[in-house]
């Protein structure tokens, strides 16, 4: 790096030059917009990577396929596995950069990452129609708790509505990608949803009928209202939840787990 | 510098050695099944696939029977329970148009009763061209899928000139292959675009990430002051942009797609064949499987309470077909079809009429060792099951199923 910019005595001149790199305000601007390049990407690499395997293993069949994604399971089960790192890394962006990014960026890479995989291990590679693998939309849930983050500067407020909403918000933010689906057809005397047709036809063979966890639950006291009942539950949950997280990415960013390594 | 490039250069080339020598996997698993489930879960009988070639959108019909054993393994969850009839092929390569047992629709589960006996019939349409190892499956939930014997299915034709559609309740005739991606695509890049901008905004701050972490270093709690008024209006705009889209698009669907259902599930009951009483009962004496000569010996009891004396024609166990060829000419469909044409050899029959009489067989082939069959004396409990068919003199069949305990023969005691 050159030090030749800011004149010095010579004498000095190699002294300073091993004890500080940066000897101008544009040539700090410059390293900095440089480890910005080298930083960012990474992060974003960073996130599609971790946020992918984590999601693959809590959600998996229920992000992969159309007709999995039940009015009972997949909005309760959803909000609370993409929390995590929304939570985590929400955190410690907010707390060592004052950046509202971490959960709708997290979430912006899942999907990204996402897509890819859909489109070229289960499109390309296994063959199914896009239309029965596509991703759920989650990202406007993330633009959720980071704006809340950012107007509120408040953890506890932003994880006591934005952890809220985060729940109660997974069925309606993809209804309009889902309800075509679930529109009702007849296949040899039995009632479908256009969804379940699909999921009969085109064969998985490691993934019978009967892996799917469809409705299976208790609290029918209120009738039809099963989506709105799952979504609240989801939602008083998820408060609780996110602030879990949180508190891992406070762990996480005094990291006493690595001075009790070292 | 140069090490590392001899390096890059001996990697490149030991991992283009290894992709050019992976072989094209065809099977479904079924080798690596133990054995003793093989042989004493589901045994397929009289298994047909209508065509061994056929084009993209052409038909093929995969028929047959099957009979859950009476000698179930106690240690994997029953087929009394919650089963599947599914189909093993590479991914979607053909569609399942309709699946039955008895005549019953099989879209959902259901349970089959042990030692019954039931038709099935699969029909699939050819989706993708290729050359697949079509097999009938049972999944068994707990226990894993029970794989049918296999047959090469050829598919010839354009891909693109697959069409599958179908008719809602509401008269809208769809296109299953493409049905709704449309909308998907436009709300997820909608939203895509959402996330995206609201990144962008606080990339325009850049650098960002070390100018940022020492100023919220240096401030402390006030790192609060770091945030601007127009931060707080992007937030704002955001947050309000973003509630409004999810309850726009909610009311959107609603108006769209007005009659909705839930995904459908729950399982179906299917009553078996009626079966006739079979005039020929079997008892196992004793099964000693030979390792060092791939023999399997069975020594048996055989009553015959019919009126023709009757000769065992074959034995099929764990998907392996061993035939008496002084009785039957059963030969191979294709290079996987697991018949051993002339591999059953019967000591003390046929069985007249009224006799009970002690019949040994044999059956000896090389496919309990190339089907991995062998593992058999790895089992837990140590007990095999399978089918034996016997012929009368006119013609007809009886099929009986025996089953007991078994000893391995190491081949290190002469006897």
């Amino acid at each position: 790096m050159k030090v030749d910019k800011m004149p010095l005595p010579p004498a000095q001149t190699e002294l300073r030059a091993t004890e500080v790199g940066l000897t101008s305000a544009a040539e700090q601007h410059r390293a900095y917009v440089q480890a910005d390049l080298l930083i960012i990407p990474l992060i974003v690499m960073l996130f599609m990577g971790i946020f992918s395997f984590h999601f693959a293993l809590l959600v998996g069949d229920w992000d992969y396929w159309v007709d999995w994604r039940d009015r009972r399971w997949w909005p309760l089960v959803t909000p609370l596995a993409l929390t995590v790192l929304p939570g985590v890394f929400g955190y410690l962006l907010w707390e060592k950069l004052r950046l509202p990014l971490g959960a709708s960026l997290t979430i912006l890479c899942l999907t990204l990452a996402a897509w890819i995989s859909r489109y070229l291990n289960f499109h390309l590679f296994a063959d199914f129609p896009m239309n029965f693998v596509w991703p759920s939309t989650y990202i406007g849930l993330g633009l959720i708790i980071d704006c809340l983050l950012l107007l509120t500067r408040s953890f506890f407020w932003t994880g006591l509505f934005g952890g809220f909403a985060f729940g109660l918000l997974v069925y309606p933010l993809n209804w309009p990608l889902l309800a075509p689906f679930q529109v009702p057809v007849e296949l040899h005397g039995t009632m479908l949803t256009v969804a379940d047709l699909m999921g009969y036809e085109y064969i998985r063979t490691a993934i019978p009928e009967y892996v799917r966890i469809i409705e299976e639950s208790t609290l029918r006291t209120f009738g039809e209202a099963v989506t709105p009942l799952t979504a609240v539950f989801a939602g008083f949950l998820n408060i609780m939840n996110y602030w879990f997280w949180l508190w891992i990415g406070y762990l996480g960013s005094k990291a006493i787990w690595i001075r009790k390594i070292v | 510098m140069r090490t590392l490039k001899t390096l890059l250069v001996v990697w490149l080339g030991l991992t283009a050695l290894l992709l050019s020598h992976v072989p094209a996997a065809f099977a479904h698993g079924e080798r690596a099944q133990m054995p003793q489930l093989r042989m004493r879960a589901v045994h397929w009988i009289d298994v047909q696939v209508s065509t061994a070639k056929l084009g993209v959108n052409d038909i093929v019909k995969i028929s047959g029977k099957f009979m859950p054993s009476e000698y179930w393994p106690h240690h994997v969850n029953s087929i009394e329970d919650t089963a599947y009839l599914n189909i093993g092929v590479p991914g979607p390569s053909f569609v399942r148009l309709d699946s039955r047992v008895n005549g019953v629709p099989m879209i959902r589960s259901t349970s089959f009763r042990r030692g019954e006996l039931y038709d099935f019939e699969i029909v699939l349409k050819a989706r993708r061209p290729g050359r697949y190892h079509v097999h009938t499956v049972i999944n068994v939930e707990g226990t894993g899928p029970i794989i049918g014997p296999g047959t090469w299915v050829e598919v010839t034709g354009d891909p693109a000139a697959f069409e599958n559609t179908a008719t809602t309740l509401l008269g809208q005739t769809i296109d299953l292959e493409n049905y709704g991606f449309g909308n998907v695509k436009w709300w997820s890049a909608l939203w895509f675009a959402m996330g995206l901008a609201w990144f962008v905004y606080w990339l325009t701050k850049c650098p960002i990430a070390i100018p940022r972490f020492k100023r919220a270093s240096e401030l402390g709690p006030d790192a609060d002051q770091m945030i601007t008024p127009m931060d707080r209006r992007m937030g704002g705009i955001f947050l309000a942009l973003t509630l409004t889209l999810i309850a726009g698009g909610y009311v959107y669907a609603q108006e769209k797609w007005p009659i909705t259902t839930p995904l459908q599930t729950g399982k179906i009951d299917v009553p078996p064949l009626e079966q006739p009483t079979s005039p020929v009962s079997v008892r196992l004496i004793e099964a000693r499987y030979r390792i060092p000569g791939r023999s399997f010996r069975l020594e048996l009891e055989v009553s015959n309470k019919g009126d023709s004396p009757v000769n065992v024609g074959e034995f099929a166990a764990g998907n392996l077909r061993f035939i008496n060829a002084r009785i039957l000419n059963v030969q191979p469909r294709d290079e996987h079809d697991l018949v051993a044409p002339d591999a059953l050899r019967v000591e003390g029959a046929p069985v007249a009429p009224g006799e009970t009489r002690r019949v040994v067989l044999y059956a000896d082939d090389a496919m309990w060792e190339t089907e991995r069959m062998t593992t058999m004396i790895a089992s837990p409990d140590a007990v095999v099951a399978g089918l034996l068919f016997f012929f009368d003199g006119r013609g007809r069949r009886y099929m009986v199923e025996f089953g007991g305990p078994m000893i391995p023969d190491f081949g290190m005691v002469k006897t």
